[in-house]
């Protein structure tokens, strides 16, 4: 990978800095997983991941390869750091989020390790800023140990079945029931609000089921106010692979073009909710 | 009484049950579900019970239309007991967008389920994906509005759309609106009182001649005014029929003193918009009130009437 940073004033060489023509790569995929204020980023030579955990139920992390950047350099074999997500994305954003055509905001960022501010250098219609976000020690973060030996169900859908769907969610629910089936109903989600209860099926040979490999019927809940914000994935993505493993943890890929039409993956995975006892149907 | 129900809608017929649905939410947060042999009833009241909507959609409105009465006695399970209320809230999600529903939905069914006490709705859209809600509901007393169709000397019948062009002149901010009617015009116009000071208010009047009505007849002059928000005594009544569905939508009216208003009788003939007046009580509540006179209760039908007209003192 080239590495052509600007000499350091102060001395210490940057371990990371990357380039992009065009900020909206970045800050569009850092929002769809913006649901809290913190977010881990990894950096390794394959690409940036940017983590966002809560309640240690959930996780989603933004992949966006290094083949994304028109510049990508990291000098050890990983760096991580803590960064307010909420701070990162107002800067990146900073000459506004509107896209008109031909306009885009060019990005730098440069970090120079442990204890260091990473730096963003932003620059649109040749009017600079510089801004420094101070940066923490990285979360432990968790592990759901999900691999692909381990999936039971697996199902692609086309993403814009599911939009409406889940931005309709009714949100008295306190769960998403999530069920797979090779039997009817193939693939149902169900929630239990105050009015009564939804049901949504997708059978498994309709047009919108790109993939559908249902081994054994699960029947999984989630706490719906986690899953909520994967619906600013689903939004961006243009595809869905959704899985469960043998202890009902939920996996949920978002395959995601860019304005360039590069491919960046949103995923999240979700724990089952076990306080919640037999709902009604 | 205890009966069952199940109904399928379908193509454009989606589009006007869901623009009912949107139309009687404008009234109150809940309305009745009345299925009956003839069709489905829909009715509900708002809080102030000043305004009041009746929609009724004939069997053959319905792609399929089946309705049976439970005649055994009430067992451990619960039976579907009706007319019964379901909340707006929980039924609008099912029609939102109803601009849409057509290319999105090719049909929907209602049926009522016996064992809980749930009303599901089955939408069965494009792609396979079929969208269940099971809504509950509560057992209620039934909704009736007392109306008496047949003593209506004054008959006024226009296309909606005038009626809508009419409307849309006066300022949203207008509460009340008073029409008056004589053989020669009809005006509707900003309703004015006695201390209202002619100088710092814009007032809205619009005249239309006979012929502008699709059926014209006035047989007394007479000047009601009505308005949806505050409550009043006598009601003014709009109603539409089609072949296979009927709407009213019944408003309380402002009483003018000295004024005796009589009913207006609507014929029944394709779409259009008839005014006539009557009064709305309902049979949950104690229907003698200061300002809503007590009526016996009616049924829809035109064997139950009373002359309540003419006993609104």
């Amino acid at each position: 990978m080239p590495f052509s940073a600007q000499p350091p004033a102060s001395g210490e060489p940057y371990v990371l800095t990357a380039s992009l023509d065009n900020a909206r790569h970045l800050s569009s995929i850092l929002r769809a997983v913006h649901f809290q204020d913190h977010a881990t980023c990894f950096a390794t030579a394959n690409g940036l991941r940017v983590t966002v955990e809560d309640a240690k139920c959930i996780q989603a992390n933004a992949f966006i390869q290094a083949e994304i950047f028109q510049e990508y350099a990291v000098q050890e074999e990983s760096v991580t750091f803590r960064i307010n997500l909420s701070v990162l994305l107002d800067c990146l954003t900073i000459f506004g989020t509107s896209s008109l055509p031909g306009t885009s905001t060019a990005l730098r960022m440069c970090y120079r390790g442990y204890g260091y501010p990473l730096m963003l250098f932003l620059e649109e219609g040749g009017v600079v800023t510089v801004c420094k976000i101070n940066t923490q020690e990285p979360d432990q973060l968790l592990d759901f140990d999900f691999c692909s030996t381990k999936v039971v169900n697996k199902i692609i859908l086309q993403s814009e079945g599911l939009r409406e769907a889940f931005a309709e969610l009714d949100m008295t629910s306190e769960v998403l029931q999530i069920t797979m089936s090779p039997d009817k109903p193939y693939f149902r989600l169900s929630t239990f609000g105050n009015a009564g209860s939804a049901h949504l099926d997708y059978p498994r040979d309709s047009d919108l089921m790109e993939t559908f490999h249902c081994n054994q019927t699960q029947t999984n809940r989630y706490k719906i106010s986690l899953l909520k914000p994967s619906t600013k994935a689903l939004a961006l993505s243009c595809k869905v692979s959704i899985r469960t493993d043998a202890q009902g943890f939920l996996s949920l890929q978002y395959m995601i073009r860019n304005e360039d039409g590069q491919i960046c993956f949103v995923e999240y995975y979700c724990c089952p909710d076990e306080d919640i006892t037999e709902a009604e149907m | 009484s205890r009966v069952a129900m199940k109904c399928v809608i379908g193509g454009a017929h989606l589009r006007v049950f869901g623009r009912a649905i949107h139309a009687i939410a404008r009234i109150s947060d809940e309305f009745w579900f009345d299925p009956i042999e003839k069709g489905l009833a829909l009715r509900s009241v708002n809080s102030s019970r000043s305004a009041y909507a009746y929609v009724f959609f004939s069997s053959m409105f319905f792609q399929h239309y089946c309705w049976t009465a439970v005649s055994q006695p009430r067992q451990k399970e619960k039976q579907l007991s009706l007319p019964c209320k379901l909340i707006i809230k929980s039924v609008l999600p099912v029609f939102r967008c109803v601009n849409v529903l057509e290319r999105n939905v090719e049909k929907c069914s209602i049926y009522t389920n016996i064992n809980d006490h749930h009303i599901t709705f089955k939408l069965f859209c494009k792609h396979g994906v079929i969208k269940t809600y099971n809504l509950m509901f509560q057992e209620c007393d039934p909704l009736q509005a007392v109306f008496a169709k047949h003593m209506c000397p004054n008959i006024l019948k226009v296309h909606s759309r005038l009626l809508a062009d009419t409307m849309i002149h006066f300022p949203t901010s207008q509460e009340e609106v008073t029409l008056s009617v004589s053989p020669m015009k009809v005006c509707f116009k900003s309703y004015t009182e006695d201390n209202t000071d002619f100088s710092r208010t814009m007032l809205t009047e619009i005249q239309l001649s006979p012929d502008e009505f699709d059926y014209f007849q006035v047989g007394v002059d007479s000047e009601v005014t009505f308005c949806l928000k505050e409550l009043r005594v006598k009601p003014i009544a709009f109603s539409m029929e089609d072949r296979v569905l009927e709407a009213s939508f019944i408003l309380a009216t402002l009483c003018e003193v000295g004024e005796e208003t009589a009913a207006l009788r609507p014929a029944w003939r394709q779409t259009f918009h008839s005014f006539f007046f009557g009064a709305v009580s309902c049979k949950e509540r104690d229907a003698v009130s200061h300002t809503f006179h007590s009526l016996a209760t009616a049924s829809d039908t035109e064997e139950d009437f009373v002359s309540c007209c003419r006993n609104t003192r």
